[in-house]
């Protein structure tokens, strides 16, 4: 069958990628300016010191070796152990930590922006040249041009600062955990690690509002800018199936304008708005280092920017992983989906 | 070739330039377009400010250390808490808690982020173009060969591959400069490739060709300069991205050095120090920020919409 046979295509295609990325993580490690013996054993230590370090994490093997090596760690998860963001953690664990927060409020996020986006798109396309669309257009352009770094310390002074409506730093009221334990008032967590979720299964109503309002601001933030995004989406896409022949066949055949839009027009406008939603998600990620920086949230973002600041370089090369990896992954289902949605698109 | 015309038998030269100019459908279609002109406006007036910056401020107390502003301040109020004063008509857009004026700083900023929009999208656009015709014209494995490596760099949302990129070079404005363009060389290497495959198909190459002209004579004669259209609403659309994406090295602290009135590190210094206490901080460079990308948004919409049809498929 030839949807199969695209799948497989479409897997293989992915070994020369993610052979790539890991390329350039490795050389993040290698070709970078600062030495991670030296970081790894401290400014103080003797030279003699930082060449036994050297030895002991094979940085005096050749490089091919080392290459080796890595893709062979990498590909069993073997990510290392941070040496200065929080020493001796393996790098596994703080990801494992920090990946549900970041994908959490990026779920959040796009909901938001799904739900608000698609009526508008829609909304602005059956209405073309009216008021509603001017105004959507315009408002949609702006959504794409502010950047995160400046809306979330808007909102932050507007809705915490002035008004005291929301609370700014971290996931949840600070009463709620000890820090790392994740200790839940004396409960280990049924830990999915998404803290709306959680909360929700310990039955913890008041935890769980806590969550829900730390992730107001972040979330309508993102949900602003990917809002501004699927409306332009949805109605350029609306308009271009509108023309389509199919559709003027449904009106010759004396069908209603409201389900000729719903079931022929929405239908087929949808498919290129999907790959818009999953490349989104993909680019939200990416953003979630802005983000998280300007909430305090700590997600994988604000930990790779943590470690590229003091030089953590297992840490910098399993964050860049994960997120190329999610990034990867999120375009292959979306480009999977499409290709059941759209069977031309597998020529 | 004394007969100074070109393949389609137009003239050449200032004035074969403006009468194409005159006939162009892109730019009359552009034109029309409401939105286009206010960006292109906007973009306008944000550049003025930018040369007067240059001109005029550079070098100035406001935007090196805060001893002049402090120094006119002490006289005005004998009051050294005024180091943060907020908007007022002596300074539009408040003090930034060293006594330096928040106003000219940002319009400095302007300049740094024009400048360096500029050299970032520059350079991509012709490293892009290179690549995406040699890839074009020669197919095969050289197409493969670029494209798939474009692929890998295109397998990163873009902030976290400069970000990637700044950990192995090191951090510091002109890194971040190289990063982004390296983050978006691919883009334009992918807009142009498919361009000129769409170019190539016309017969006009094939008898160009026929006629015995060399490689380098069919692409730079005819193929670059019939795929120009694309390349310049790529440049259009991504030289706002482009400063978004430095403004937030800087903000991140990867890119200007501390103090610089960019606006990315302004609007960092504002978040971490004057978020509960002084709006104005973070506030006005945002805001020049977002507006000048709304600019450079507006018309790219505007240019990409008064792009031949067959160009448009080539642009995401």
């Amino acid at each position: 069958m030839a949807s199969k046979w695209f799948v497989v295509k479409r897997l293989l295609l992915l070994v020369p990628v993610l052979l790539g990325v890991a390329t350039l993580v490795f050389a993040v490690l290698h070709i970078s300016p600062g030495d991670p013996a030296r970081v790894m054993a401290g400014q103080r230590a003797s030279q003699e010191q930082v060449e036994m370090v050297r030895q002991e994490i094979g940085l005096s093997d050749p490089i091919w070796v080392q290459y080796g090596r890595f893709l062979a760690d990498t590909a069993q998860l073997k990510l290392g152990e941070s040496y200065v963001l929080r020493p001796n953690q393996s790098v596994a664990s703080i990801l494992k930590n920090s990946i549900p927060t970041t994908i959490e409020l990026a779920v959040y996020g796009q909901l938001i922006g799904i739900l608000l986006g698609l009526p508008l798109g829609v909304i602005s396309a059956i209405k073309q040249d009216s008021i509603t669309d001017h105004i959507t257009r315009i408002g949609a352009l702006t959504g794409i041009s502010v950047p995160i770094f400046w809306s979330g310390p808007i909102v932050i002074i507007l809705f915490s600062v002035t008004l005291g409506i929301f609370p700014t730093n971290g996931r949840i009221a600070q009463q709620y955990f000890l820090s790392d334990t994740w200790l839940f008032f004396g409960h280990e967590l049924p830990r999915t690690g998404l803290i709306t979720l959680d909360t929700l299964l310990l039955a913890r109503y008041d935890a769980f509002v806590s969550a829900v309002r730390h992730l107001v601001l972040p979330a309508s933030v993102i949900g602003f800018y990917s809002m501004a995004l699927i409306s332009r989406m949805m109605r350029s896409s609306m308009l271009e199936v509108v023309r389509q022949d199919y559709i003027r066949t449904a009106r010759a055949k004396g069908q209603g304008e409201r389900i000729t839009f719903l079931k022929h027009g929405l239908k087929n406008a949808f498919i290129p708005v999907i790959t818009v939603i999953g490349i989104q998600f993909g680019t939200l990620l990416g953003g979630a280092v802005l983000t998280e920086t300007v909430f305090g949230i700590e997600g994988i973002g604000m930990i790779l920017v943590d470690a590229i600041d003091v030089g953590d370089y297992p840490v910098v090369q399993g964050t860049v992983l994960v997120f190329a990896l999610l990034f990867t992954l999120v375009n292959l289902g979306v480009d999977i989906t499409y290709s059941y949605l759209d069977p031309r698109i597998q020529q | 070739m004394s007969t100074h015309t070109h393949a389609n038998g137009r003239k050449r030269g200032i004035r074969g330039l403006l009468a194409r100019i005159r006939d162009s459908q892109f730019l009359s279609e552009l034109a029309s377009n409401r939105l286009a002109i206010v960006g292109l406006l906007i973009i306008a007036t944000i550049a003025g400010l930018a040369i007067y910056a240059r001109v005029f401020i550079g070098g100035l107390p406001p935007l090196t250390d805060g001893q002049y502003e402090a120094i006119t301040l002490s006289n005005l109020s004998g009051n050294s808490d005024m180091a943060e004063a907020p908007p007022s008509l002596r300074y539009p857009f408040g003090l930034d808690g060293q006594a330096r004026s928040i106003f000219p700083r940002v319009m400095y900023g302007a300049w740094l982020a024009l400048k360096w929009g500029t050299v970032t999208v520059g350079a991509s656009t012709v490293l892009g173009v290179g690549l995406g015709i040699l890839a074009a014209y020669y197919g095969d494995i050289v197409d493969n060969v670029i494209m798939r490596t474009m692929d890998v760099l295109l397998a990163f949302p873009s902030l976290l591959l400069a970000l990637a990129l700044v950990a192995i070079f090191g951090t510091g404005l002109q890194n971040a400069v190289i990063a982004l363009v390296l983050v978006y060389t691919p883009r334009f290497a992918r807009v142009v490739r498919g361009a000129a495959l769409k170019v190539m198909e016309d017969e006009y190459i094939d008898a160009t060709v026929a006629l015995g002209a060399t490689d380098f004579r069919v692409l730079v004669r005819h193929v670059i300069p019939n795929c120009l259209a694309p390349v310049t609403v790529q440049s259009t659309l991504n030289f706002g991205l482009a400063i978004i994406d430095l403004a937030a090295l800087s903000f991140l602290g990867f890119g200007a050095e501390a103090g610089t009135p960019s606006w990315g590190w302004m609007l960092s210094n504002g978040v971490e120090y004057g978020l509960h206490s002084a709006w104005w901080w973070a506030f006005f460079p945002g805001l020049f920020l977002a507006l000048t990308v709304l600019g450079f948004n507006l018309l790219g919409d505007g240019m990409r919409d008064a792009l031949d049809p067959r160009m448009r498929d080539a642009i995401d």
